[in-house]
């Protein structure tokens, strides 16, 4: 789905609604949500207790994927990779371990708290090979072909523009370069009306 | 696939919404959590070939209406 198929959306408010969404995931991650967060979801997400064993408690409590995108592949020593939507960070992380001190993880995501979070996990461990920057999925703030890996967690299916955020995952990849995404799939139709309604993307 | 990728895959899907502490719309739309793989050709030529391998198989129950 491209933005000109979401018709009179106000693709600002949509973002701000997320963006009030995630903010209150990374201030007040014990709350209760729609969909389920921390540990709890990284044990039902299979996620390996060695990737958890050094991340720190209020990374992982804030954590809110909807899929496993290590479960596609283990990442490889130096590579390069890009995390779009990081959240808390708890997959970039988990990334910068995984490609070690000679890699490199870039986490983007668009919600000042969520980057708070990220940064404060990443000091804490602490990492140097991680960093997260301020952006839009669809605008990523990565130099063209850096990346040997995308990853992304149950953010694609915030993006109201679908096709550009491709298109920028593509462009930042280095030719051979993969995406291991895990997000939401929607088995049933769902009307125009409904991709209109705000609440609906957040919940 | 949108942007030129090439080897996509649905590899895992999984109601990963069910029993989440608030009530969620997700049910009345059957939404799954799934991961996807998809690689960036290395070259024109590999997107090409790709590509030109695709088939598309049309159900049979279309064939016959």
């Amino acid at each position: 789905m491209d933005a000109q198929h979401l018709g009179d959306l106000d693709i600002e408010e949509l973002r701000e609604a997320i963006q009030q969404e995630y903010d209150l995931v990374a201030r007040e991650p014990e709350r209760g949500f729609h969909f389920h967060t921390g540990r709890p979801l990284a044990r039902m997400l299979d996620y390996d207790d060695a990737w958890l064993e050094d991340v720190p408690e209020s990374t992982i409590a804030s954590f809110a994927g909807t899929g496993n995108p290590f479960r596609l592949g283990v990442l490889g020593q130096r590579e390069h990779v890009v995390d779009v939507g990081s959240g808390a960070g708890l997959d970039s992380l988990i990334a910068s371990q995984m490609v070690g001190a000679d890699g490199h993880v870039i986490g983007v995501d668009m919600t000042p708290a969520m980057l708070a979070r990220a940064r404060q996990g990443a000091a804490d461990l602490p990492l140097q090979n991680v960093e997260f920057r301020d952006g839009y999925a669809e605008a990523l703030p990565v130099p063209d072909g850096w990346a040997d890996v995308v990853i992304s967690n149950g953010v694609l299916n915030l993006a109201p523009d679908k096709a550009a955020a491709l298109g920028e995952m593509h462009r930042a990849l280095k030719p051979g370069g993969r995406l291991q995404i895990a997000d939401i799939l929607v088995q049933k139709p769902m009307p125009a009306s409904a991709k209109r309604k705000i609440d609906l993307w957040t919940g | 696939m949108a942007a030129g990728f090439i080897d996509f895959a649905i590899t895992w899907r999984a109601e990963v919404y069910a029993d989440a502490p608030q009530e969620s719309s997700a049910g009345d739309f059957g939404t799954l959590g799934i991961t996807f793989f998809a690689r960036k050709p290395l070259n024109e030529e590999e997107r090409e070939d790709y590509f030109a391998r695709q088939v598309c198989e049309v159900p049979a129950s279309v064939e016959e209406a």
